[in-house]
């Protein structure tokens, strides 16, 4: 029984190593303006913020990943994004599992409040994220993302709610 | 034990400093925290 508590206290004390490096990773990343990989980063400050009428929008088409910032709270991940006429959308899968919905807060909180800004190539634009979860512009949608990325995303999924689906329209 | 104890402690503190201050290393572990996680969300 001693040398089990023991072999218990050794593994307990090795996986605080990892577990110290992750954290610090995590912590350190909410410092930095904008996201690196998962991890969140702090408010996008720097670049241009644009302002005027929405460009067109199918340059994200060859964009792989954006950074986007909630206003509350402000915190920063990088996204993938999808141009569906000339609409953008940015998405989250694995919702319907609860590592997924622990891993993935930011739709809770957009949901609540979908005040956002995204960055793209160094421009900052203002959003406000709109979910969707039903509606025939799912088909185009879900095909256009499973084309740029390899993704599963159909309307099924959406609509069952295991991918969360954001329009990013102008903020108004 | 007591010897392991502060193994321990100081890898901790050695992991903490070199996350912090060299660079790239903060970029391996979230790489690395991101293969894993993938795996336990899939």
């Amino acid at each position: 029984m001693k040398l089990f508590k023991r072999a218990v206290i050794v593994v307990i004390c090795l996986l605080l190593i990892p577990i110290a490096a992750v954290a610090t990773a995590g912590a350190k990343q909410r410092f930095e303006d904008g996201p690196n990989r998962v991890f969140s980063g702090g408010p996008l400050v720097a670049g241009e913020l644009h302002s005027g009428p929405d460009p067109d929008w199918g340059f994200v088409s060859e964009i792989p990943t954006i950074e986007m910032q909630l206003l509350d709270p402000a915190q920063s991940r990088r996204i993938w994004i999808a141009e569906y006429e000339n609409k953008i959308y940015i998405w989250s899968g694995y919702m319907g599992n609860s590592i997924g919905r622990i891993w993935k807060q930011w739709p809770i909180q957009a949901e609540r409040d979908g005040r956002a800004v995204i960055r793209i190539n160094g421009v900052r634009y203002e959003r406000q994220l709109q979910r969707i979860q039903s509606g025939d512009v799912l088909d185009g949608l879900t095909a256009t993302i499973t084309g740029k990325y390899p993704s599963a995303t159909t309307r099924a999924a959406v609509e069952a709610g295991d991918v969360w689906v954001f329009e990013a329209a102008p903020r108004s | 034990m007591k010897n392991f104890y502060i193994f321990t402690a100081v890898a901790v503190v050695v992991t903490v400093l070199a996350v912090l201050l060299v660079p790239g290393v903060d970029d391996y572990v979230e790489r690395t925290f991101q293969v894993y996680l993938g795996r336990a969300a899939r």
